[in-house]
């Protein structure tokens, strides 16, 4: 048997031969009802679609908590007092930061290998931008965290973009990693494409 | 910015829709099918932004993905019935094809569950490996090599069943 005869026979037995087309009224009826539908204004991956009210309420008081923190200056991570468990509620503030690279520093090639030493990385969407610290919402930890933000800190004296190579800006959505607290440059954070995200993926199997 | 949502979703939903209930009339009954269709064509209004050039192999992910979450509820709620009482088997709802490919169905059933579903997305849904890929989040490559290797296990279940059953070569067609 070849490809043509598998696919003839597995179509011959098509459960859904017999299923009439739906009738116009109802498609208009379906659509209108969908339209109907009130939006939020935020596209997030379906991950984080189904929190409940309560962790959005966690995450806001943590939010203001950090914003308090935040005076005593930035504190970095070293991902280890964040150990990621299935069960606890996501809660709490990872804090980065932004330095400029050394003045001779060589960008290589973003690519999994290396990036797999890094010990945070996640997909998140920038949800405020305060002077220079930037509160991203994370929708997908490839490394490090679980926490309900992520706040990112440039120094004063220099722009967001310095030795990022990209400004953060709200709404948009990024793909950030970091070690020891520190953003990682060179295109190993960036906004989001498809290609960044299969290098995360493949550098942090799940 | 919502007008133009609305003109985006016009135009694309209304082609999906009849696709998306062939797609789910294949793997499950009438009423989860209409609740899942309704759900599935909310997230595309939601995420509208995000469709892509050719929407359907995308939506048909969508799908995919909604019927997963309402059948794990339904897996919740018999788990539910069943500490309460002992229940007969659900009732079948899906009624077979009137000429059921019993050889086929048998085959495909022994099949990974994976496997099963790359082959009816390739035959009932007639899309390319790309278009797979899309719809099982996986790249293009891994779903055609996926497919390849799933239609030889098919063909290997389906001479096994021919074997066993002891009329092989009864139906025309079945060998080249």
């Amino acid at each position: 048997m070849n490809d043509e005869q598998l696919q003839a026979r597995l179509h011959a037995s098509d459960p859904a031969a017999s299923l009439p087309p739906a009738a116009p009224h109802e498609v208009a009826r379906l659509l209108e009802d969908v339209m109907a539908t009130e939006l939020t204004t935020e596209s997030r991956e379906t991950g984080t679609r189904n929190r409940g009210p309560l962790t959005w309420l966690v995450a806001a008081a943590a939010v203001l908590v950090i914003a308090g923190a935040g005076i005593f200056g930035v504190r970095a991570l070293t991902g280890d007092d964040a150990t990621p468990t299935a069960d606890d509620p996501v809660v709490g503030a990872t804090q980065l930061e932004v330095s400029a690279p050394a003045g001779n520093a060589k960008c290589m090639v973003p690519n999994a290998e290396t990036l797999a030493s890094v010990d945070i990385a996640f997909d998140g969407t920038v949800t405020a931008i305060d002077g220079d610290r930037v509160t991203l919402m994370p929708s997908k930890w490839y490394a490090g965290g679980p926490t309900d933000t992520v706040e990112v800190t440039a120094p004063s004296d220099q722009p967001t973009d310095a030795g990022l190579g990209f400004q953060f800006s709200a709404g948009e959505r990024y793909l950030v990693s970091a070690r020891d607290g520190q953003v990682s440059v060179c295109g190993f954070s960036a906004p989001y494409s498809d290609d960044l995200a299969a290098i995360y993926a493949e550098a942090f199997p799940t | 910015m919502d007008e133009s949502r609305r003109e985006r979703f016009e135009a694309v939903a209304p082609e999906l829709i009849e696709p998306l209930r062939r797609f789910l009339a294949r793997r499950t009954d009438a009423a989860t099918a209409d609740d899942v269709l309704a759900e599935t064509l909310l997230v595309c209004w939601r995420r509208v932004a995000e469709l892509p050039e050719e929407p359907l192999p995308w939506a048909y992910g969508v799908a995919r993905n909604c019927l997963l979450n309402a059948e794990r509820s339904v897996r919740r709620q018999e788990r539910l019935a069943a500490k309460i009482a002992t229940v007969d088997p659900p009732f079948e709802a899906a009624p077979a094809p009137a000429e059921a490919d019993g050889d086929l169905v048998v085959a495909l059933a022994a099949l990974r569950p994976d496997d099963a579903e790359l082959l009816r997305l390739w035959a009932w849904e007639q899309l390319t490996p790309a278009e797979i890929a899309t719809v099982l989040d996986i790249t293009a490559n891994a779903a055609s090599i996926r497919l390849h290797r799933a239609r030889e296990k098919l063909k290997d279940q389906l001479r096994k069943t021919a074997g066993a059953a002891g009329h092989e070569g009864s139906r025309e067609g079945r060998r080249p």
